[in-house]
């Protein structure tokens, strides 16, 4: 039996040691500064208030500095190893879903399930967003241009570090030669921003957000301020919470009956049997603690990717 | 009688023998603490730093020699300061300990005619000599194949690639 158990546990440490923990996908996008600066957006009113969005379609489009600035990012993040998601590829590929999901129908003449918030989620996004600004000084016959490349994470909305910097003045060269040079120049130092943030991921977990809310008027007839044996159920997902995060590091960062949100949550990189983890399949082991006695709590996992999930508690 | 002469023959030959050891170990001893400073000379064009090193020798013929071998350990271990528009460069190798925990890969690799050869070359012939008390700066532009150089550092597993892990 001693030996079963060795062998079984001899696996478990083999699987961990040759999984690969789950890569997080980067693109480039230019930042709203540079879109404002150089018209690529679109003002909406709502509902009073004037609303400015960057119009990253029409950048593509007109702009070709910006198109030279992120294929020559994707090359030599490809030349590392690391291959970015591309953005235009991106933005053809949702208008090519969009198309599909209105057009396709079943034999039957049934349309394809689609809530309001599926059509909301179906944009070009990535885990990591690269964001690219950069501006052109005229003094006289000299160009100078000054370069900012900044990493955030789409999820905690931290920054991951970035690389910046102003060219020497020159006489002759072009925007795109000068931009060029500059990402030329400055890739590694942004890289080595990225590798630190991999590392501390490795060391110390990944670093997600998890909110959880509560259906209005729900069935199971609960929110976080239901008892059990005592303890509040928010407590006792806080609880869950400290046992299941790398080191029990997470904090909240607001709460009430209805809701709570969790923020600098580290969770581990790979589950019990070695496989890789994900937000949503570290949030579907708190589902099923809290779908088991003595709770009985139905509850939807609604996934935002890599590092953010949303539990809604008291239906499905 | 004769064994006397030939006692001071000997020893003649021995105290002759460590100026024919050539300027290489002269070079070795001189610059085994790596005591050079980098400063960025431009930016070099896709996979490469161009760098301008400085080397100390009390023999300037040594010093130039070198500069190769300093700046490509300068470019793994140190990094380099930029300025008006030349972009500075962290060290390839940021973890601490690194140097000595792989001592015996870059004892073969900074060896004379080692591996660091294949990824630096002297970019003007030209160089800048200075005399400092009783020994030379000398100084000169280089330029290193920093990408070559960090796939060399990636396969000897003393830095990790941007993507393992994953």
């Amino acid at each position: 039996m001693k030996r079963i158990v060795f062998i079984v546990a001899c696996m478990a440490v083999c699987l961990s040691a040759f999984s690969q923990a789950k890569k997080p996908t980067l693109m480039v996008v230019p930042s709203d500064v540079w879109c404002n600066n150089n018209g690529y957006v679109q003002i909406f009113n709502n509902q009073g208030m004037e609303q400015t969005v960057s119009d990253y379609q029409q950048a593509l489009q007109k702009d070709m500095d910006l198109k030279l600035a992120i294929a020559k990012i994707n090359d030599l993040m490809a030349e590392r190893g690391f291959p970015l998601k591309d953005l235009e590829q991106q933005l053809k590929l949702v208008q090519q879903q969009n198309a599909e999901s209105n057009l396709v129908t079943s034999k039957n003449g049934n349309e394809m399930a689609e809530s309001p918030i599926d059509r909301l989620l179906r944009v070009a996004k990535a885990d990591i967003i690269i964001e690219l600004t950069w501006n052109v000084t005229e003094q006289g016959p000299k160009r100078t241009l000054t370069y900012i490349m900044e990493g955030k994470d789409s999820y905690t909305g931290k920054s991951i570090g970035g690389a910046n910097g102003t060219s020497q003045p020159s006489f002759s060269a072009d925007v795109a030669v000068l931009l060029e040079e500059a990402v030329v120049a400055n890739i590694d130092n942004f890289n080595n921003r990225l590798q630190a943030h991999f590392d501390d991921l490795f060391a110390n977990g990944r670093e997600v957000t998890l909110d959880i809310r509560v259906f209005d008027n729900n069935a199971a007839d609960i929110d976080l301020e239901s008892e059990f044996d005592g303890s509040e159920l928010g407590e006792i997902i806080d609880e869950w919470l400290a046992e299941n995060t790398v080191e029990g590091r997470f904090s909240k960062l607001g709460s009430s009956e209805n809701y709570v949100s969790y923020e600098q949550v580290r969770i581990p990189l790979f589950n019990a049997k070695g496989n890789a983890m994900d937000t949503e399949t570290w949030a579907r082991q708190l589902r099923k603690f809290l779908t088991k006695e003595p709770y009985n709590i139905p509850v939807k996992v609604m996934n935002r990717g890599l590092g953010k999930c949303i539990l809604v508690l008291g239906e499905k | 009688m004769m064994k006397k002469q030939l006692f001071l023959l000997l020893t003649a030959v021995l105290m002759c023998l460590p100026m024919f050891a050539g300027p290489k170990n002269k070079a070795k001893k001189d610059t085994e603490h790596f005591r050079y400073e980098l400063e960025c000379a431009g930016n070099g064009t896709q996979g490469t730093y161009l760098i301008k090193v400085w080397s100390y020798s009390k023999n300037k013929n040594v010093a130039t020699e070198q500069c190769k071998k300093n700046a490509v350990h300068g470019v793994i271990f140190k990094g380099f300061t930029g300025g008006e528009g030349c972009v500075g460069q962290r060290a390839l190798v940021s973890r601490a300990g690194a140097e000595v925990e792989y001592k015996e890969y870059f004892d073969l690799f900074f060896s004379d005619k080692g591996e660091y050869y294949k990824y630096v070359s002297v970019t003007s012939s030209a160089s800048e000599i200075i005399k400092v008390g009783k020994e030379y700066k000398v100084g000169m532009i280089v330029s290193i194949q920093k990408d070559e150089l960090r796939k060399a550092l990636e396969q000897a597993g003393v830095v990790r690639g941007l993507n393992s892990g994953f």
